[in-house]
């Protein structure tokens, strides 16, 4: 998190007072979890963080607009992840969070980027800078100089290796090692 | 005898003239012009009025009704049902002015006394049967029964006519008894005529029209004396037993009618529209769903009490002192010119003292058309005709004046109203529950729509039904109460008999009464307009959000303001539009306000669309 960044931007709807109360139509319910949801990713997106606790978060500007004196409460906030985490053929936000700590719903991954849409960043990048078989430690590809300006970095080991394991599936990238010395390999 | 054009109420009910009062309703009628079935009048509704028999279409009723003049009804006959044959009501129409001295009647329309020589030349004029009264009178001396004089006429009896004496006391009789006499025999003598009368036309030949009539033989037809009920053969004309005449005069006149129609029938109703065609001999109701007893017997009452006579009375004799305040103005005038006239009554003529005696003079006659009116029910029944036009001139009084106040004079006003139009259990036929509803339905559309109250439009075009109820009930003065659940079930017929009101049910359950033409679309539409204002205006205190593109918040005691509706219904009418998706809601310690929805995308409502984010644009997977 680089404390330089430029103030995030909320939406207008941040400023719309009936978005934080859930609305009883479905379909505007859904129209306004969508909202949240985008919210959500983009508060993340900006800030770099890819997991959100949700007792810190509630009273950060995301979830607490100051200037309405209007909050989204624990049970909507969760409400709204828990959307999040439903695929859309339930009529959830697409996976786009994931509990991290099982029921007790406190800690979520958000995917801003989803592991497939990662893992086709990274092969790009491994593409456009020829690095096709060569061998590059996880901590490298996360933390290393080299991948400074690019979006993924910083982003936690545990990410990553989701998003390489996407790679190994399509035939693209080979993990070895293990306990935090994973090693890659691309094709 | 004329079908009348009739103008129908908005609810598809006749509409009552000054005076008239609805006696009873039937469903399930149908017209005949003699014996002919008139097309596209066979389903409707047949109202007795003290007026008139009107017959409402419950197909196309604005097409299809008409109405006859009780005043130029003769009499009316019954016909039992026979197998597939509905039982009918028979109208004869009153013969023509001229033929006979015989019909005195007052109130007689110009209009009759020209038609027949008019449209019905000839032969079409048919001559009257003799009087023939088979009745008794009962001797309140010996009570001895005797035969009440052939040539006795009960339209025409006066003190001065000659009453023979009692045939077994000889002491002569009061009047009153005899035509009393006179009367209930005409009212029970259908039945036996009706049939004889059936028998006569079905052999359709022509039978004498003297004295010594014999009818036709046929094996079925057994004629009950209307004496003594005893049921003789059909070729005797008088009872065996007790020897009354058998015959009624009204078999006579319809035997006669049909041998002559036998020569030349009338058209047969094949156009559409029968209204002010002339009914040459008999039109006929058929009751194909019970009813005709009640329905005659009260026209019967209709015919005797003959109410339309009323209209033209003559006014309550005025007291003298009415005379008195005339002359005033001429008093006035003498009292001015020579200063000291002696007179009684010079104090009535001059300035505010006059006037004030005036007042007083009218407060009196006032004071005393009231105190008749009350001395007795019969009294109140009589002079309800002048008591209605005081309650009037009242209410006139209390609008200029304004020493009535404006609820009193509502209370008058709707006293006065309903006491015609209410439609009561007792006016509607026998097993009629579900004509009970449907009248009552007709009844409160008329009260909703009734331009003078104007109650919906006040209301903002839109009221809970329990509101109606209340008001309704207390516009019904205490008597007649409708039941909730009548009440409700009536509600539910509008839809089904297309009156220009609907009942509406809220997602909450909550009922109300809306004008047709209301629709959710036009509510949204209202709304909608409310919220584009509301980005226009700027609010009062600064706010923390874009008021052009939001506007404000909505509660529904603004609503209910702005629209005229009742906070219960402003809360419906709001959650049913948010419920479409146009509104959305903030809860907060403010309590539950709406606002334009832009949460939602979808549709397009007309407003002004704001997408969440550009820059981070939310990716659906492809």
């Amino acid at each position: 998190m680089s404390a330089a960044a430029p103030p995030f931007q909320f939406p207008s709807t941040y400023s719309f007072p009936p978005f934080f109360t859930p609305q009883p139509n479905s379909a505007t319910r859904t129209s306004q979890l969508q909202k949240w949801s985008a919210l959500v990713q983009s508060w993340c997106r900006h800030h770099r963080t890819y997991r959100l606790t949700l007792s810190d978060a509630i009273e950060s500007p995301l979830f607490y607009n100051a200037a309405l004196r209007k909050r989204l409460s624990m049970k909507d906030a969760r409400d709204v992840l828990d959307w999040m985490t439903k695929e859309e053929e339930e009529g959830g936000g697409g996976q786009r969070a994931e509990w991290l700590d099982g029921s007790s719903k406190n800690v979520a991954r958000i995917w801003w980027k989803r592991p497939e849409e990662w893992a086709g960043i990274v092969a790009d990048w491994v593409e456009n800078t020829g690095q096709k078989n060569v061998v590059l430690t996880v901590y490298e590809l996360v933390e290393g100089e080299g991948t400074m300006s690019q979006e993924w970095h910083g982003m936690d080991t545990d990410v990553m290796l989701k998003c390489l394991n996407v790679l190994v599936k399509r035939g693209k990238a080979q993990v070895f090692g293990g306990d935090g010395q994973e090693g890659v390999k691309f094709f | 005898m004329f079908f009348k054009p009739l103008d129908l109420t908005t609810a598809l009910r006749p509409a009552l003239l000054p005076d008239e009062t609805l006696l009873f309703v039937q469903d399930a009628v149908g017209l005949y012009e003699g014996k002919y079935k008139i097309p596209n009048y066979q389903n409707g509704h047949a109202y007795l009025t003290s007026h008139r028999v009107c017959y409402v279409a419950v197909e196309e009723p604005r097409k299809y009704s008409v109405g006859i003049d009780l005043k130029e009804v003769d009499r009316a006959e019954y016909q039992a049902g026979f197998l597939k044959s509905s039982p009918k009501i028979t109208l004869y129409p009153k013969p023509p002015k001229g033929s006979l001295s015989k019909s005195k009647s007052a109130g007689a329309s110009p209009s009759r006394r020209q038609s027949p020589s008019l449209l019905a030349p000839g032969p079409q004029i048919q001559p009257v049967s003799p009087k023939v009264v088979n009745a008794t009178w009962v001797c309140p001396i010996c009570s001895f029964s005797n035969p009440v004089p052939s040539n006795f006429d009960p339209s025409t009896a006066t003190a001065s006519t000659p009453i023979p004496p009692c045939l077994a006391c000889g002491i002569k009789p009061p009047l009153a008894t005899i035509l009393k006499a006179v009367i209930t025999a005409t009212a029970s003598r259908d039945v036996p005529s009706s049939k004889t009368n059936s028998t006569a036309s079905g052999l359709g030949g022509s039978v004498p029209i003297n004295g010594s009539v014999s009818l036709p033989f046929s094996d079925n037809a057994q004629v009950s004396c209307p004496r003594c009920t005893f049921v003789n053969h059909p070729s005797l004309t008088e009872c065996e037993i007790c020897g009354a005449s058998l015959v009624a005069p009204g078999a006579w006149k319809t035997t006669q009618i049909d041998s002559h129609r036998a020569e030349s029938p009338a058209p047969v109703f094949g156009h559409n529209s029968i209204k002010s065609t002339e009914i040459t001999d008999c039109m006929k109701l058929s009751f194909r769903a019970g009813g005709v007893q009640i329905f005659l017997e009260r026209l019967k009452g209709a015919l005797i009490q003959r109410k339309w006579l009323l209209y033209d009375a003559p006014p309550v004799p005025q007291q003298p002192s009415q005379s008195n305040s005339f002359s005033s103005p001429g008093l006035t005038v003498t009292a001015l010119s020579e200063g000291n006239v002696p007179s009684p009554a010079r104090s009535p003529g001059v300035g505010i003292a006059g006037l004030e005696q005036r007042g007083l003079q009218a407060r009196k006659n006032n004071e005393l058309v009231i105190g008749n009116a009350f001395e007795d029910l019969e009294a109140l029944m009589a002079s309800a005709k002048q008591v209605m036009a005081l309650a009037a001139s009242m209410r006139d009084s209390g609008m200029t004046t304004g020493d009535l106040s404006g609820e009193a004079n509502a209370v008058l006003l709707e006293s006065a109203e309903t006491m015609g139009m209410v439609t009561t259990k007792d006016m509607l036929g026998s097993g009629a529950g579900s004509l009970y509803i449907s009248e009552l339905s007709r009844n409160l559309a008329e009260y909703l729509t009734d331009d003078r109250k104007g109650l919906l439009n006040k209301e903002g075009g839109i009221m809970s039904l329990i509101d109606l109820w209340a008001i309704f009930n207390r516009s019904r003065n205490g008597v007649e109460l409708v039941s909730p659940s009548d009440f409700q079930k009536a509600a539910e017929l509008w839809e089904t008999l297309k009156l220009p009101v609907r009942l509406r049910q809220f997602k909450s359950g909550l009922l109300v009464v809306q004008r047709w033409d209301w629709s959710d679309e036009e509510t949204l539409r209202k709304i909608q307009a409310w919220m584009v204002e509301l980005r226009e205006v700027p609010p009062t205190e600064t706010v923390a959000w874009d008021w052009r593109i939001f506007g404000r918040a909505i509660t529904a005691q603004e609503t209910a303001q702005r629209f005229g509706w009742s906070v219960g219904i402003a809360a419906e009418e709001l959650e049913m539009a948010e419920d479409k998706g146009v509104l959305c809601r903030e809860e907060g310690i403010e309590g539950l306000r709406f606002w334009a929805n832009y949460l939602s995308d979808t549709g397009d409502l007309g407003l002004s669309r704001i997408t969440l984010d550009e820059v981070y644009r939310y990716t659906s997977t492809a």
